[in-house]
């Protein structure tokens, strides 16, 4: 056996011992990513535009989170019970609430006028980019430069145990949060007239407002929706790791890797390109140092496009999702 | 209108001659003590940022040296009447030369404290070297100041070199730990702190185990994702190490923290002075993961009351809290007790004489190695304590 033989033998028992608290801790980021990622896969459906600015819907959301929080929790000890559960889903919804506002806001004074003359797809992502630099140093401006810890609606304790590897409250949070949120926006756009809606501008702008779709009205739902699970994603995110006005930059990239890896424009393909990226980047800690998690992410992604350049499912919001 | 306005200056004048009766008496009965020979004036100096971007850092330490030389002037006693001069290099290396230079040409100037930063002490010692003008650094950390022969040059603060061995030496000797889990940040800063705490507690018997966790992008200084920090955590408790040593700053520290309490880590953590600061606890989620963490300074937190009312008399802030300001008092202290101490005040007498000194300040007694540097450990040990950070004291 060479020296690679061992070092794969070694590792490969570290591994063993730790797969399962890496699984965890990787499903719970993949999540994240993933409700992020539907906002750029979303809006790349209808538009056919990265939305540079996704990452401050996200910032928006989180501090939105933190304010809420702050308010209800403060300093005190954190609450149990049914008050938890009730802080949490009041989190949740005000993220996403703040994260739709900032989203229509957007779409609004950063798109549509773009829209309306007909700009080239070039100047979008000057407009996008802009703006993502207005929001994050106004929030700089507005609430500081320094990182805040956001006041804990919940003991973070472990709920359960699989094969052995604790599972803690902020993950079973992720968990419940990410599977209702998924399941209804699945639902949403494979069975509703409004899915029906978004689809048909996915596929073919032009037509569907001929068929009768209203195009503007689509377009800034989906904005809405996106900027919805952007903005809960914000707070769960801020729950973990906290706010600061700097915090949405890496997870969106993070998210739009998943985006693009799942294959951009595919909704389900956001969420398995999501918990892809979060699991092996957790697993890989096991067999290189943290500073290289970014390497395997994007290396991934590189293998991923080499042979299926869509992505993992293809590129295709238009047909049923 | 004309008797009122005569009255205004009739008052003016009395008061002004009041004014001018105060000082005759006090010359007087000088004169009477010290056979009609007027006492000599002398001058201390401060060099540090007294304007731009790093101001805060040098009130800290401007206050303190006024302070210092108001007290001593106060007492009475002295043979000599001391006074400041401020030379503000903004703490800019490109800056300094011209301030020294202007320091050194004042010839009632016999000793500078400061200058401030690294880079400005490097650009400015050259010229108070050979004008034999003594220097003492509250906060000048870099190491090769003390190792480019420069006679005048002291320091009251630990250099950069000594903080990782000094915590390895805490945390392995005096804290027992036996395995150690070392994580560094990847900054310059970070790694070399987290290798020199390495190496140190290796040789103190300890087995450590190294990692690298970059900065992440929400913490200005690195392009990670904060995400990273759960499998980090989990190798971290897997490693099964009782302590763990962080190279790096507060504000990924914090974000670090929060994971490991979630990951069901229970050892003791300490950092150094990228740390060191009340930031630490509002950036930890929750804040509670904070406590117990230990966190080394070559800075002193000053717990001497009377500095602290006299500094926030002067100051109009608290000395809690103001970094090198209670540094910047010993060095002022230990200049002044220099100056009591040789027979003839001049400059070269002042740098023989603090080769020589022992001064017992505020931080910690004064005395200087040959080099330059202070003799002794010269690093605290703080640890937050209900989301508080409170000095334990040397380590």
């Amino acid at each position: 056996m060479g020296a690679f033989g061992h070092y794969l033998a070694a590792h490969l028992d570290t591994l063993k011992l730790e797969f399962w608290a890496l699984f965890v801790g990787g499903v719970a980021n993949g999540l994240l990513y993933g409700m992020i990622a539907v906002g750029y896969t979303l809006v790349y459906g209808v538009l056919r535009l990265i939305n540079f600015a996704h990452s401050e819907i996200f910032m928006s959301g989180g501090f939105a989170g933190y304010f809420v929080m702050r308010y209800f929790v403060g300093a005190g000890a954190p609450p149990a019970g049914m008050s938890s559960v009730g802080l949490i889903i009041l989190g949740v919804l005000v993220g996403g609430v703040v994260g739709a506002i900032v989203a229509t806001i957007l779409e609004r004074v950063a798109y549509r006028p773009l829209r309306k003359r007909n700009a080239p797809k070039l100047a979008y992502l000057i407009s996008a980019i802009g703006a993502s630099y207005f929001l994050f140093n106004l929030a700089g401006k507005e609430f500081g430069h320094l990182a805040y810890a956001t006041p804990q609606p919940y003991i973070n304790h472990p709920v359960f145990h699989i094969f052995g590897a604790p599972v803690q409250m902020y993950f079973v949070i992720i968990f419940l949060v990410g599977l209702v949120m998924f399941t209804t926006l699945d639902r949403v756009i494979s069975k509703t007239r409004l899915g029906r809606g978004i689809r048909a501008v996915a596929q073919d702008a032009e037509t569907a407002s001929l068929m009768g779709v209203n195009i503007d009205r689509t377009i800034a739902i989906t904005f809405i929706v996106g900027g919805t699970l952007g903005g809960a994603a914000g707070f769960l995110f801020g729950l973990g790791y906290g706010v600061v006005y700097t915090m949405g930059f890496v997870p969106a990239l993070k998210a739009f890797t998943a985006a693009v890896l799942g294959g951009i424009g595919n909704l389900r393909g956001a969420m398995i390109g999501g918990l892809i990226l979060g699991i092996f980047e957790s697993l890989s800690v096991v067999f290189v140092q943290a500073a290289y998690i970014d390497v395997v992410a994007f290396g991934i992604l590189v293998t991923v496009l080499l042979v299926r350049p869509t992505g993992i499912l293809g590129e295709r919001l238009g047909r049923a999702a | 209108m004309k008797l009122r306005l005569n009255k205004t200056v009739a008052v003016v004048a009395s008061s002004a001659l009041l004014l001018l009766a105060v000082p005759a008496v006090g010359i007087a009965s000088a004169t009477n003590a010290a056979a009609a020979k007027p006492k000599p004036t002398y001058i201390i100096g401060y060099e540090g940022p007294l304007s731009g971007g790093n101001l805060q850092l040098g009130l800290n330490m401007v206050f303190s040296v006024e302070l210092a030389i108001n007290q001593a002037n106060a007492t009475g006693k002295l043979p000599f009447k001391l006074k400041l001069a401020k030379y503000d290099d903004q703490g800019d290396p490109t800056i300094s030369p011209t301030q020294a230079q202007s320091a050194v040409a004042n010839k009632k100037l016999i000793a500078i404290v400061g200058p401030a930063f690294s880079g400005a002490t490097a650009a400015a010692e050259p010229y108070y070297s050979a004008a034999n003008v003594a220097t003492v650094s509250p906060s000048a950390t870099r190491v090769t100041l003390a190792t480019s022969n420069w006679k005048n040059f002291f320091r009251v603060v630990a250099d950069d070199g000594v903080q990782g061995p000094a915590d390895a030496d805490y945390m392995v000797k005096t804290k027992s730990f036996k395995t150690i889990y070392d994580v560094n940040d990847g900054s310059a800063y970070g790694s070399g702190l987290s290798s020199a705490f390495a190496t140190e507690a290796t040789t103190d018997g300890a087995t450590v185990t190294t990692a690298t966790v970059p900065g992440t992008a929400q913490c200005s200084d690195g392009t990670a994702s904060a995400t990273q920090y759960t499998a980090a955590a989990t190798q971290a408790v897997a490693s099964k190490a009782s302590a763990m040593f962080y190279g790096g700053y507060y504000c990924d520290l914090g974000l670090f923290l929060g994971a490991l309490s979630s990951a069901g880590w229970t050892g003791t953590i300490m950092s150094g002075d990228g740390s060191d600061s009340s930031a630490l606890i509002t950036g930890t989620t929750p804040a509670s993961a904070a406590n117990g963490v230990l966190l080394s300074c070559a800075c002193a937190v000053s717990t001497n009351k009377a500095f602290n009312k006299g500094f926030q008399n002067l100051a109009n802030f608290s000395a809690v809290g103001a970094t090198y300001a209670p540094e910047a008092y010993d060095a002022t202290n230990t200049i002044i007790a220099a100056m009591k101490a040789v027979k003839k005040i001049t400059r070269s007498a002042i740098v023989a004489e603090l080769h020589k000194i022992t001064y017992k300040g505020i931080t910690k007694t004064i005395k200087f190695q040959a080099d330059g540097n202070i003799a002794g450990s010269a690093i605290y040990v703080n640890q937050v304590k209900s989301g508080v950070v409170s000095q334990l004291g040397l380590e």
